[in-house]
């Protein structure tokens, strides 16, 4: 080679190099966009490719009674999902799957046909379908496992617990009201792919945890009090041929709600089954013309703003009172001259009723009866609650005013009417309803726990006193309307209530459409019991007295016979907490030897941990307590008596 | 044959170091591919790999030892030898992917068309060298070279392997641009290449117009043609900067990436140590362009310098085609990645073109026979 064709080449060479060097710098620049400029969103688009995730609820918190029972719970059962694009032979898999799972071969066919990665074949299916599906043993057609709620007794408290729905969702009642926690810590399954779709994660493995509730739920339910309301109000809605019933039972102390039923009743397990209007909880959701069960708080009202005197005699017009251009009569024709307080109560008089409340006029009775609670949501830690309605005074006309003074013309549900009467029931101190105890979690500590709260006082003590003693004169009354609640042994206090439906259609109340009604308390010395009954359109017997109260006298019965215990004497249902507190706190010494004297080993069953140190604290009590929640055994054993060694072993349990 | 002291002392070490640091990188990465892909019989990849890359260096020191320019005095033959072969893929070969390209000797499968690039670089240094012009090359006489890369990138093509045929094109105008063409040759050439662009698009198989449909607009079928392309994209851009460590690349280890183990390993390489590594990598490629360059220049004939330059720029367009495609700035086509894709024949043939390097750079200093 010429030294100028050598130099012409090496020409080339440089050239060369600096067009490759040229060309790897756009590669290296080309990278550095893919790699760092839009590393973040090309991640992203990494991640969603092979986390493909399917939301799935763990196992559901239970929900307990207050004395442990459960009431619902969940338990793992396997559902069936597809990837169609696994599968070659839609037809035939479709057809294996139909026998299996006895669904239509056409619905099968179809969910498979579709372009989709994902898509359910059958949830929550039974042990042997699943069997059945794992023999298949198809390419594209998975098991996976997912809860499933089951209530106990079918469906006991129905109304109360409310349902989830497929994918584990609260969606009505407690359910509902507490599904952060109850929820289980949704599962994120996911699966990776290649091109073929073969997961690489399925079962329990390492799915992603979110942190969530999966709390047991401890209600003030005793369900053994529920049981008895639910069979009861079945029957009397039965036996009186009603369009259906509510009844709450409630502890006037502390606002717990020991039962809460509406007939028909409803099973959550199969919710499905049944129609939105079975499904609401009428206890709280509905509104009704209370009826006479309201007189008692016009005639507290009147008390207590000291219009009326104790003994002061009313005339009641001999059963026709003339209000505006309306006469208003008694119930089924009666008349009355001149009646007491007591004795207005006693026979229900509307015209009674009417004249205590003009004494006291529009505007303090509405003052009263919006103290009461009315028109105003108790705030029940229940989903769906109404608030009622009670008009503004102003709008009163002169009728409006004398038919609400015996309850027509204000709408009302149950639990505000039951609040309300417990609050006369408690010393005229109301206490906010509540239904959920406690929350527990998975590890058995108490999340929460829900002690009772004061809303405020109605009336005074003294107020409160009377219309207990005159509500007992209903019950116990040879003429009074309440004497089918009649109780042996035990003073009943009470106010039967017959209202006259709103008719829509019509546009009047309607006489033969009515809700009869019971309103009471026992013992009316020491009021621990409170319950309500409504029957709805009852046909053969159309009046609260008749209706309704013996439905209370055969609840209060069975409650009463299923605690053994002489309600006299003793405290009645599983307060056992509040009875010892009082038991404690109060240092006079009480008449009965068996009341706690300091040599006798205090029963802590069903106490929280700080009530049982409290208590220990006092006494000078060494404990030994297992385990967390409530108080369910002890040693040695309650009234047992305490020798040298102060010394008590408890077992906790969460579930009480 | 006598052995000249001189070729040891000049023996191209910094080449050797290059080679092999980079086919250990591509053995390195083959182990992580082959972590996953079980459904493949027999040894693992890295394994075999590894086995022709002893084959391969044994083929390079056997080329490095023999004369370039023996070598050369037998191009013709040479080549005529690999065309027989590439022929013979016809009669003898078997079909993947649709198409025939591999021949089987004693159990191990052979692509001829790799050979053919690297005997088609000798015998158009062959012809250049004894047909010299000064004046740049006009059409009269490319009439032979146009033949000797025409015949075997025809063949190529019916196999079908259009990537291939392509690459054997490109190697050719490389080589002959580099040599000089005269401009009104130059003007001919680039105008039917224009004319007849639009022409080869009939002569194109479906999946062919797919792919070039899906180069200019990847999501234009992202489940179908467009796959590829996107999930190397997002493969290589979820690396980021530092990777995501080695066996940790999570688009190449669920196999979301198609053909890892060939065509896609660079993909592989960038999602596990991110662009740090992709850059090392691309540096250490690009210093071995250089020093191949370097070889071609200080060569002391035109002979050497041509087949350095041949063999340099083989592996360069391997490296930027391949690497261009991962990176979506080129359509898919069936390039290898020299030294790191899965492939006996490759890897064999890009050894014994390294040894031809060495044999002119040993030689740098020897006085033409």
């Amino acid at each position: 080679m010429t030294n100028q064709a050598r130099k012409w080449l090496r020409f080339r060479i440089v050239t060369v190099l600096i067009f490759f060097s040229i060309l790897f710098v756009a590669l290296v620049s080309r990278a550095f966009q893919l790699q760092i400029l839009s590393r973040d969103a090309l991640k992203a688009k990494a991640e969603k490719q092979h986390t493909r995730i399917l939301k799935i609820q763990t196992e559901r918190g239970h929900i307990f009674d207050r004395n442990g029972k459960v009431l619902a719970a969940s338990f793992v059962v396997d559902s069936v999902y597809a990837d169609p694009s696994q599968i070659k032979d839609h037809k035939g898999v479709s057809v294996k799957l139909a026998s299996a799972l006895g669904l239509k071969k056409r619905n099968v066919m179809e969910k498979l046909s579709k372009d989709k990665k994902f898509c359910w074949i059958a949830r929550k299916i039974s042990p042997k379908q699943s069997q059945a599906i794992k023999k298949l043993n198809v390419d594209g057609i998975y098991l996976i496992k997912e809860p499933k709620r089951y209530y106990t007794n079918k469906g006991l408290a129905g109304h109360l617990l409310g349902f989830v729905g497929m994918d584990s969702e609260g969606l009505a009642g407690l359910e509902l009201k507490y599904n952060e926690y109850l929820k289980g810590a949704s599962k994120r399954v996911s699966w990776g792919k290649d091109a073929r779709g073969h997961r690489f994660y399925l079962e329990d493995g390492d799915g992603s945890k979110e942190v969530g509730g999966s709390c047991n739920l401890i209600l003030t339910i005793d369900s053994r009090i529920q049981h008895i309301v639910e069979v009861q109000l079945q029957k009397a809605v039965e036996e009186t041929g009603s369009k259906g019933g509510i009844t709450v039972v409630m502890d006037p102390r502390t606002g717990e709600i020991l039962a809460m039923a509406c007939e028909p009743g409803f099973n959550p397990t199969v919710f499905s089954d049944y129609s939105s209007d079975i499904r609401r909880n009428k206890a709280i959701a509905d509104c009704f013309d209370p009826g006479s069960v309201f007189k008692p708080f016009v005639v507290a009202a009147a008390l207590e703003e000291g219009v009326v005197e104790y003994d002061e005699l009313f005339d009641c017009e001999n059963g026709a009172f003339v209000v505006g251009r309306k006469v208003i009569h008694e119930a089924e024709g009666e008349k009355y001259g001149l009646l007491t307080l007591r004795e207005i109560l006693k026979h229900s008089s509307n015209i009674g009723s009417a004249k205590v409340a003009q004494k006291l006029g529009k505007e303090r009775l509405y003052q009263y009866v919006r103290k009461f609670g009315f028109g105003t949501r108790t705030a029940i830690d229940l989903p769906g609650e109404a608030a009622g309605i009670i008009r503004n005074p102003q709008h009163w006309t002169d009728v409006d005013f004398a038919t609400i003074a015996f309850g027509q013309g204000v709408s009302v549900t149950a639990i505000q009417t039951i609040t309300a009467m417990s609050a006369i029931a408690n010393q005229g101190v109301m206490i906010k309803p509540y239904v959920v105890r406690g929350l527990v979690d998975k590890n058995g500590k108490v999340i929460k726990e829900f002690t009772p709260t004061v809303v405020g006082r109605t009336v005074s003590p003294l107020t409160a006193h009377r219309i207990t003693s005159f509500l007992t004169g209903v019950v116990s009354d040879d003429d009074g309307t309440g004497q089918n609640a009649r109780i042996e042994n035990v003073a009943v206090a009470g106010k039967t209530g017959t209202s006259q439906k709103f008719d829509f259609d019509a546009g009047f109340y309607s006489s033969d459409k009515v809700k009869a009604s019971f309103l009471g308390f026992f013992p009316a010395e020491d009021p621990q019991i409170t319950i309500l009954v409504i029957l709805d359109e009852p046909q053969t017997k159309k009046w609260g007295g008749q209706a309704a109260a013996p439905v209370f006298k055969t609840i209060s019965e069975q409650i009463l016979r299923r605690f053994h215990r002489n309600v006299g004497e003793q405290e009645l249902i599983a307060d056992e907490e509040n009875r010892e507190l009082k038991k404690i706190s109060s240092s006079e010494a009480p008449n009965g030897q068996k009341d706690m004297d300091e040599s006798v080993m205090p029963d802590f069953r069903g106490m929280s941990m700080r009530e049982i140190v409290t208590i220990a604290r006092e006494r000078d009590l060494n404990l030994e307590i297992i385990g967390s929640g409530w108080a369910v055994n002890q040693k040695p054993i309650p009234g047992s008596p305490i020798m040298n060694q102060l010394y008590c072993k408890i077992l906790m349990s969460p579930g009480y | 044959m006598k052995i000249d002291r001189r070729l040891f002392v000049n023996f191209d070490w910094i080449l050797l170091v290059l080679v092999l640091v980079i086919s250990c990188i591509g053995l390195l990465n083959l182990y992580s591919i082959s972590c996953t892909l079980t459904h493949i019989s027999g040894k693992p990849l890295y394994i075999k790999q590894f086995y022709w890359m002893l084959i391969g260096l044994a083929m390079m020191l056997a080329a490095a030892s023999i004369d370039y320019h023996f070598i050369v005095r037998y191009g013709y033959v040479i080549y005529c030898i690999s065309l027989l072969l590439l022929v013979s893929v016809f009669i003898q070969g078997t079909a993947t992917h649709g198409s025939q390209r591999w021949l089987f000797f004693w159990g191990l499968s052979f692509q001829p068309s790799e050979l053919m690039k690297l005997t088609a670089i000798i015998a158009l240094t062959k012809y250049i060298t004894e047909n010299k012009i000064n004046e740049g090359y006009h059409i009269k006489s490319l009439a032979i070279p146009l033949a000797i890369a025409g015949v075997p990138c025809l063949i190529i093509a019916i196999q079908p392997d259009l990537g291939t045929a392509l690459f054997l094109a490109i190697l050719f105008f490389s080589v002959i641009l580099f040599v000089g063409v005269n401009r009104k040759t130059l003007v001919m050439f680039a105008t039917s290449g224009i004319v007849l662009a639009p022409l080869c698009w009939f002569f194109l198989k479906d999946y062919q117009r797919e792919r070039i449909l899906t180069f200019l607009n990847p999501e234009r079928d992202p489940l179908g043609s467009g796959y590829h392309i996107i999930q190397s994209i997002i493969a290589v851009g979820s690396g980021g900067i530092f990777g995501k460590g080695f066996l940790k690349g999570t688009q190449s280890q669920l196999k979301f990436l198609p053909e890892q183990q060939t065509d896609f390993v660079f993909s592989v390489f960038a999602e596990e140590w991110g662009f740090l590594g992709a850059i090392i990598l691309m540096f250490m490629f690009l210093a071995l362009i250089l020093w191949g360059l370097k070889i071609a220049r200080n060569s002391k004939d035109l002979a050497g310098t041509l087949i350095a330059f041949g063999i340099t720029v083989f592996i360069f367009w391997g490296v930027f085609i391949n690497v261009g495609m991962i990176l979506g700035t080129l359509p898919v086509v069936g390039i290898p990645l020299p030294f790191l894709s899965y492939g006996g024949s490759s890897m064999v043939v890009l050894m014994t073109g390294v040894g031809l390097l060495m044999n002119v750079s040993m030689r740098r200093f020897m006085l033409q026979p």
